[in-house]
């Protein structure tokens, strides 16, 4: 079922700017969509802006010196998925008809909070005892090798992958082309995760215009459909849960394919949340684009690599475009549209006709993860 | 550093007779489900009220585990973590005492407390955390 139209996209370049405001990026990739959408300030009825750092009224910040206030300005924070959720929002907020035009703004300044692991939140039971998010994924990691026999060489695959695609992004954080070698001997950050299987901090802002289709007409855009809009959040359990497969990811991406009519099979490429290798591995299966305990199969075959089967990431992902939490759900979409319309530069994906999008995370004791959208894009 | 002992949670969910550590869950009185820490209503069958207070295992199967080197302030690295599973049917996050290599999915480990970092005004934070069995 369409939900919307995004009829225009922009994005800053990914990476460490503390040089710059959060303010400032946010308003650059907004400009960048509403030029590309063609649209004036006066033509957006509605803002929606995902962040999860960047503290209150932070759409109201951006949106200040542009002069776009006195609409409805809605920030929404949802951990990594913040900008995806803010992305839902405005896909049904258009298809109820409350507007015609919406700007949707997923944007982080991670470089204002000081290097190393993001804080989690001082109450929670984990962070309190030592857990951070990179042993949460190397945890799941351990058990999913284990489970199906994958090795940390295939997470090194992974990130290789992740830099080949990298390295033909130009918004992308980094763009330097690595071996498994160079993985296999960076840094241990949480055992069996090193460095390079784990995605940077950074600054980022990205931004979509999602519409009506009447007004993606007017408009006279390249419109890319918003066949499904999912969002949903983990299970608490006490008890045991099995970390070896992702029980969120596989609900979300369930619903978004049957709301969009389609099976994993007609996806032609995906932007998937590869906060650490481990995790793109696992997603692959929780997907469905390949068979419970493939994952590893299908990154030896180059299923989801340049010229591959279904390629994934081809943006270079969390672990190469960079990570800024609330920006990349939204980045995922900008990166899907070029795709769609066949302006991905190196890095097309040939004839690329359904694109996925899937956004997760946030570390929250007893849970899979705080929250997951999935969004199908059709050309 | 101020030298003090404080501890986490604050509750002492836990009874320590002479280094014999069991944690003290909650099981609800309706569904049966148990809880750590303990819960005032139940996260299972949504009831409110009706938590009974029970001592849990001391000895548990290690599900997973890994080993930090990058950490927030305050812990100091590497550090062995992970999630060890207890008959009742409750899986508890916790640091584990030694390195990480030698440590073994599905192995036993065994309930205890001891420092797991030290507080911004430089006390020492203690918890319960895991040893291995051999």
């Amino acid at each position: 079922m369409t939900l919307a139209t995004i009829a225009g996209v922009g994005m800053t370049k990914f990476g460490k700017q503390a040089d710059r405001t959060i303010e400032e990026i946010g308003r650059e990739a907004l400009v960048r969509a509403m030029k590309d959408a063609g649209v004036a300030r006066s033509g957006i009825e509605e803002v929606f802006c995902g962040s999860s750092y960047g503290g209150p009224l932070i759409g109201q910040r951006i949106l200040r010196d542009l002069g776009m206030t006195g609409i409805p300005i809605t920030n929404v924070e949802n951990a990594c998925s913040s900008g995806a959720a803010a992305l839902r929002e405005a896909c049904w907020a258009v298809k109820a008809g409350r507007a015609d035009a919406i700007a949707v703004l997923g944007v982080e300044m991670l470089t204002r909070l000081g290097g190393g692991t993001l804080p989690l939140e001082p109450t929670d039971m984990e962070a309190n005892l030592g857990n951070v998010m990179p042993a949460v994924y190397a945890m799941r990691a351990r058990r999913y090798m284990h489970e199906t026999g994958a090795t940390p060489q295939h997470l090194a695959m992974i990130a290789v992958k992740a830099h080949e695609y990298g390295a033909r992004n130009p918004n992308a954080q980094f763009q330097n082309r690595i071996t498994v070698d160079d993985v296999m001997r960076s840094r241990m950050v949480a055992d069996p995760l090193t460095l390079y299987m784990c995605c940077p901090t950074g600054d980022g802002a990205a931004a979509v215009i999602v519409t009506s289709e009447k007004r993606a007409r007017e408009l006279g855009a390249k419109p890319v459909r918003v066949e499904a809009s999912v969002q949903q959040s983990g299970l608490y359990k006490t008890g045991f849960r099995d970390m070896a497969s992702s029980e969120l990811t596989e609900r979300t991406s369930r619903l978004a394919y049957e709301a969009a009519g389609i099976g994993p099979q007609d996806v032609s490429v995906a932007e998937v949340h590869d906060a650490f290798a481990s995790a793109e591995l696992m997603y692959y299966e929780a997907l469905g684009l390949c068979d419970k305990g493939e994952g590893a199969a299908m990154i030896e075959r180059g299923d989801s690599g340049p010229g591959g089967r279904q390629p994934v990431n081809p943006s270079g992902g969390l672990a190469c475009r960079g990570h800024p939490v609330g920006a990349t759900g939204v980045a995922q979409i900008v990166e899907a549209v070029w795709q769609l319309r066949g302006e991905a530069g190196e890095r097309q994906v040939p004839g690329a006709k359904v694109a996925l999008t899937h956004c997760t995370g946030g570390g929250i004791s007893g849970l899979d993860h705080g929250a997951c959208a999935v969004h199908v894009l059709t050309s | 550093m101020n030298g003090g002992t404080e501890y986490f949670p604050v509750s002492r969910p836990w009874i320590d007779e002479d280094g014999a550590v069991r944690l003290i869950g909650s099981k609800c009185v309706h569904c049966g489900a148990v809880a750590f820490p303990p819960h005032l209503s139940c996260p299972v069958c949504g009831a409110q009220g009706g938590q009974d207070t029970v001592q849990l295992s001391p000895v548990g199967t290690l599900y997973t585990f890994s080993e930090i080197h990058i950490a927030p302030k305050g812990f100091t690295t590497p550090y062995a973590v992970g999630y060890v599973d207890l008959p009742e049917g409750v899986r508890l996050f916790g640091q584990i005492e030694g390195r990480a290599a030698d440590l073994k999915l599905g192995q036993q480990v065994a309930v205890t407390l001891g420092p797991v970092r030290t507080d911004t005004s430089g006390s020492m934070v203690v918890s319960y955390k895991f040893k291995g069995l051999a």
